[in-house]
């Protein structure tokens, strides 16, 4: 307790502990009760990151890799991701869903969280027919922070394999790049690239530099694999877009000639002219720009 | 403001003025009519903006009022730097203003002065101004300004349909599905804006791939 100028008493933060009549207060305010259990698992349950069958929508026992053996695993996160693989790689071969992931979070359009609309944002997981042990994985729901390692857990597993290769794709605004030059003069859209320990290939792109960072998903996977030490590369784009953009996705061309992608598409004309259709059908009718 | 917007070309030729516009796909159910471009600011001067439509409406309005303002007062047309200057100085008052935002547009702005000389001027949001030959403002301006710095010879701008053919040449870089999604208007000195029809349009670029075809064949003759 201490004495202002004033004369009123006021209660000083005290440097070598709280007293012991004011824990108990504390305790007793930190105490849980019964509702707030409740209210918590109930949110517990509604955040819950669930990984589905395809077929039967049944949730799946294990991680999804440690069902099915991977060799090659490409995550687009986001939908100039999504566009760029659907258009170049989903459509240059014969892919099955094998899984999708379902949450809910305050960035879902609907307060619905058990039958969340197919329309909206999803997050699907495909194999190669031809070759099973090539994973893809469609993402452009967000994923929070409390959901990240839920989501990492349901896919990867708790001890995942190492010999797998996992490439990342997805974009961030222009203006989360730190960097001296002015942006005005930034070549945008452009691509960067950050990489594991263990990841020993050469990427198509400058690396990404100081002080930039990553977040979200693509960063809980991307140290997910360096723990694990599982080589990995993440992509990422830099525009002044983040809507489906056409310039965006095509920025991500470089990393067709990778060994990530090699041999994973086909015909680049026929993919381009696919991408095209998807602009047209997706683009919103904006009068805000002209 | 180079986020979600369309191409916008504007060139200046010896004694033409043209400005080239992406037309932006219009909803099934709205009125195309409706959807301004290439917008008059005088019967002398008139402008393309980029960015954001709402801004752009205050600052056109602002600038028609000015113009006849100036009409009255001085009993003279407007010059095209003039009227740039003033709607260069309004978007740099409201970047130094407290609770305003900038104005969300870059424009270019055409006409002929008095004297005869034909003028082009762009904008941008920080309120700067400049004059140019040729430029481009939107989405894929770099792309755009790229081409015009290779193409804009003296010989290019001599006639007016070497001119009108640049502008088109210019946006068919990055303009998706060709010609169809061109709009132009063009002045002539002592002329009235002429905006083109969609056909006059498409005859320009048949024109122009002809040329192009022509050229392949050329050289792929002088390799063999």
């Amino acid at each position: 307790m201490a004495a202002t100028f004033f004369g009123e008493v006021v209660k000083a933060p005290c440097r070598a502990g709280t007293e012991d009549e004011e824990e108990e207060e504390e305790e007793e305010g930190r105490r849980e009760t019964p509702e707030d259990r409740e209210v918590r698992q109930q949110l517990a349950r509604k955040r819950e990151v669930r990984l589905l069958r395809r077929q039967t929508k049944t949730s799946l026992e294990v991680s999804l890799l440690e069902k099915y053996p991977c060799s090659k695993f490409i995550i687009a996160i986001g939908n100039n991701a999504v566009a760029f693989l659907s258009s170049f790689v989903m459509n240059s071969g014969v892919w099955e869903e094998v899984g999708c992931a379902k949450l809910w979070n305050e960035w879902c359009r609907t307060a619905d969280t058990t039958h969340l609309s197919s329309t909206e944002a999803f997050c699907g997981f495909y194999h190669l027919k031809s070759n099973p042990s090539v994973f893809l994985c469609q993402c452009s729901c967000y994923v929070a922070e409390d959901q990240q390692y839920q989501w990492l857990e349901k896919v990867f597993g708790s001890c995942p394999r190492k010999n797998m290769q996992i490439t990342i794709l997805t974009c961030r605004h222009v203006t989360d790049y730190k960097t001296l030059e002015s942006t005005g003069s930034l070549p945008s859209p452009f691509l960067k690239a950050l990489k594991t320990q263990n990841f020993k290939d050469p990427a198509c792109c400058p690396l990404l530099e100081q002080p930039n960072i990553v977040h979200d998903l693509p960063a809980a996977v991307l140290s997910y694999c360096q723990v694990w030490k599982i080589p990995a590369i993440l992509y990422l784009c830099y525009t002044d877009v983040m809507k489906l953009d056409l310039i965006t996705v095509e920025a991500f061309k470089p990393i067709l000639s990778t060994r990530s992608l090699k041999g994973l598409v086909k015909n680049i004309p026929q993919s381009t002219e696919i991408l095209k259709k998807l602009m047209t059908t997706n683009e919103i009718q904006s009068n805000i720009y002209t | 403001m180079d986020v979600c917007t369309f191409e916008k070309v504007g060139i200046r030729g010896t004694n033409i003025v043209v400005l080239g516009v992406e037309k932006k796909s219009v909803a099934k159910l709205q009125d195309e009519r409706t959807v301004r471009k290439i917008c008059a600011l005088d019967d002398h001067v008139c402008m393309a903006f980029a960015g954001l439509t709402a801004d752009a409406r205050v600052v056109i309005n602002r600038a028609r009022v000015e113009c006849q303002s100036h009409k009255l007062t001085v009993e003279d047309p407007v010059t095209v730097e003039y009227i740039t200057r003033f709607i260069a100085t309004l978007k740099q008052k409201y970047t130094q203003s407290n609770g305003r935002r900038p104005f969300g547009i870059s424009a270019l702005i055409v006409g002929f002065d008095d004297d005869g000389i034909p003028r082009l001027y762009q904008t941008d949001p920080s309120g700067t101004y400049h004059a140019w030959k040729a430029n481009a403002i939107g989405r894929s301006a770099k792309t755009v300004r790229e081409f015009l710095e290779k193409n804009y010879t003296e010989d290019a701008i001599a006639s007016d349909n070497e001119a009108i053919k640049l502008a088109i040449k210019a946006l068919l870089e990055v303009v998706q599905s060709g010609g169809k999604n061109i709009e132009l208007a063009i002045r002539r000195r002592n002329q009235p804006l002429k905006m083109f029809s969609a056909k006059e349009v498409e005859l320009y670029v048949t024109e122009i791939e002809k040329e192009k075809e022509e050229a392949e064949k050329k050289k792929s003759k002088k390799s063999v």
